[in-house]
Formats: structure tokens, sequence, C-alpha cells
């Protein structure tokens, strides 16, 4: 059974990643990817995990699990956002009167706003594919 | 005091043959190869052992990585984490488990 397990290891760190993007690996092992990037806060990789996850339509209970914890993360990243936004505005009105820092405040504050959109894009893109796996719950085929 | 292993390659060989055999009568019974269905059984029900535990550590890492203020009370935190739930109904009901035995231990 140790043999086997090194062999998975070796086997999850140089081939799998290579071709995981195509879609064809077992299901457990893009849940095990999605969970592993949602620790590092890599949330792109692991939305396109969780998406590859749930390719062949059966988004099971373990897929929708993760699937909300993914989009749970989002929000709590969101409102980090947010308060360094409201931060941002603060320090602005208080500080910004030359303009070289005025100038750093709407950068900060445009890196800000682009971050909080591509999050909240994630959590509506996860949250679609959640109702419709609580669709197929409901009206099985 | 270790023993010296006597290793017997025809034993092993031998083996191996009845092993084959007995797989492929089995077969012939039954109609289902019953060797490959047992290793993928087990396969799967250890992979399945392990993401439920790796969920189950996501769940509490999610909850140790809500953000606290300092002047914020255990209510607040409930209140955010409720608020961030919202039409996440299982990972709601993991929170609530993990609370409820959170306060069950902190009473024991």
């Amino acid at each position: 059974m140790v043999g086997l397990n090194s062999l998975f290891k070796l086997f999850r760190k140089t081939f799998a990643p290579k071709v995981e993007d195509r879609g064809f690996l077992p299901r457990l092992y893009y849940l095990h990817r999605a969970l592993e990037a949602l620790d590092e806060d890599d949330i792109d990789a692991a939305v396109r995990m969780i998406t590859l996850a749930g390719l062949d339509k059966k988004k099971g209970p373990r897929w929708r699990m993760v699937c909300q914890q993914i989009i749970f993360r989002c929000r709590v990243l969101i409102s980090l956002h947010q308060k360094q936004m409201d931060q941002i505005n603060t320090e602005l009105e208080i500080f910004g009167k030359t303009e070289d820092l005025r100038n750093l405040y709407l950068r900060l504050q445009e890196v800000e706003n682009k971050a909080r959109d591509i999050l909240k894009n994630y959590e509506l893109q996860l949250l679609e594919q959640l109702s419709e796996s609580t669709a197929s719950v409901v009206q099985p085929s | 005091m270790i023993q010296e292993r006597n290793l017997s390659i025809p034993g092993g060989l031998t083996g191996a043959v009845l092993g084959v055999a007995a797989e492929l009568a089995l077969e012939e019974l039954t109609g289902m190869e019953v060797v490959s269905g047992l290793l993928a059984v087990i396969g799967a029900g250890f992979g399945l052992i392990r993401i439920d535990r790796r969920i189950y550590e996501a769940t509490v890492n999610l909850v140790k990585r809500v953000p606290v203020e300092r002047n914020s009370d255990y209510r607040d935190v409930l209140e955010q984490i409720d608020e961030m739930s919202i039409e996440l109904p299982e990972l709601r009901e993991s929170f609530v488990k993990l609370i409820r035995a959170g306060i069950e231990a902190q009473s024991a």
C-alpha cells in the first residue's frame, strides 16, 4: 500500500499537472487539487479544478461541498478587499493633497477594485454551477 | 536475534500460478473480474476516506481564516460566517456542527 501511495504521489507531481487541464483524470484528483489551491489562496486554480471535477455532470455531495468552500473563501477575500478600499478612501481624503500621493492612492484603488471584480466573477461562476447541480438533484432525469 | 529468511523461488512461482488459477476459476464461475474489482473497491474506499478527511480539514481552515477584528466578540464572528454562507447550505451545516462541537468541548 505504501508503494502504491508513493507511485500515486510521483504521478501527481510529475505527469498529472501536464495533462490535468484536459479533464480526463479522476474526479477525486481534481477535488484534491482544488483543496490544495484553496489552502494556498490560489482561487483561479481552485475554480479551474472544481470546474474540471464537475465536467461529467455528476456533481455529488463532495463536489458541492468543495465548491461551497471556494465560494465562501471568495466572499471572505472580497470583504477583505472591500475593507482595504475603505481604508484607501479614508487615507485619500486625509493625505491625498499632493498629486503624487493622490495618483498613488488612485492606482491602489484600481488594483483593489480589479481584485474584487475578479473574485466576484469567480463567485458568480461557481454559484451558477452550484445551482445547476441543485437543479439536477431536485429534478432527476 | 535476526532470523535468516529462506526465500523459495519455485514456491513463489507456485503461489503466483495458484493465485492466477484461483482468479480465473472465480472469473469463470461468477463472470466477474474479482481481483481487479476488489482492487478498484479498495482503491476507491481509500480515496474517499482521504478526500473526506481533506474536506473536513479545509472546513476547519476556512473558519480559522475568517478575519477577526480585535474588539469583536464571537457573536460578530458568527454573524459574519452566517452572512457569508448564504446559499451554501451544506457548508453552513458543517459550520454549525463544528461550532456546536467546539461549545460542547468547552463546556465539558
